[in-house]
């Protein structure tokens, strides 16, 4: 089970790296975007993962290793400190309510969605 | 090349530890101990990580990133933290809610703050703080 859940967290941080590489010309030390965009993804499908009746095993590995490795709360927090270090209070506000509002939201519309699928 | 081998190993190792972590720590329905844990301990040491350059100017490149976006970043999540909010918001366990996200918010918050200080502090060049 901890090989699947190692695997996954590769699979998902490759790919974490990769979608911050190519939305890296868009964000340009303005505003997090790639880190939120990940979060709500990878909120959304754990919450669709919760709701559907798959195998605990799948469910580990799909949830704590590929979602778990794919979202950051460290880059996260990490940001918010740069932004009010730079003292961009406007730009952490809207961050942080987006990436924790927005995640909740996902993972709500992720989980309702597979139930009533 | 080597980077992308970096972020996939160190991850390897940051993801299993915080599922061990999780094995370890009661993570029922009453509180979700290990996942505050985790993204509290990786917030430090992202932020102290990506500020301590007399340190990692030493480190391959592909250490550095592989450290950050792999292993710390895989060891913390967000993805656990917006669900088991969920789950106690759905339980209708409001109190607790606004507990868990308050101690991982602030405290997180907190503990990036830390990690700067102390890397600006002990561990970067005296020139990169003018």
């Amino acid at each position: 089970m901890a090989v699947g859940v190692g695997l996954g967290a590769a699979i998902g941080a490759l790919a974490r790296y990769a979608v911050t590489r190519l939305l890296q010309p868009l964000t340009q030390n303005r505003w997090p975007v790639a880190t939120l965009l990940i979060n709500w993804l990878g909120s959304g499908l754990l919450g669709a993962l919760t709701a559907a009746s798959l195998s605990h095993w799948l469910v580990v590995c799909l949830g704590t290793g590929v979602l778990g490795g794919f979202t950051t709360y460290s880059t996260f927090s990490h940001e918010m400190v740069m932004l009010a270090d730079q003292r961009r209070y406007g730009a952490l506000i809207s961050y942080l309510i987006l990436s924790v509002g927005g995640g909740l939201a996902l993972a709500a519309l992720g989980f309702w969605g597979m139930l009533h699928r | 090349m080597e980077t992308v081998f970096s972020i996939a190993g160190w991850a390897f190792v940051g993801a299993s530890l915080r599922y061990w972590l999780g094995l370890q720590l009661p993570t029922g329905p009453d509180f979700p101990w290990a996942t505050i844990i985790v993204n509290l301990l990786g917030s430090g040491l992202l932020a102290w990580l990506s500020h301590a350059d007399r340190l990692t100017a030493r480190w391959p490149s592909a250490l550095t990133v592989g450290l950050g976006v792999g292993g710390v970043g895989a060891f913390t999540t967000f993805s656990t933290f917006s669900v088991a909010t969920l789950k106690l918001l759905m339980t209708q366990h409001w109190g607790t809610a606004a507990i868990y996200m308050g101690m991982t918010l602030v405290g997180g918050f907190i503990m990036s703050v830390l990690g700067v200080w102390i890397a600006r502090h002990w561990f970067s060049f005296p020139v990169a703080e003018q």
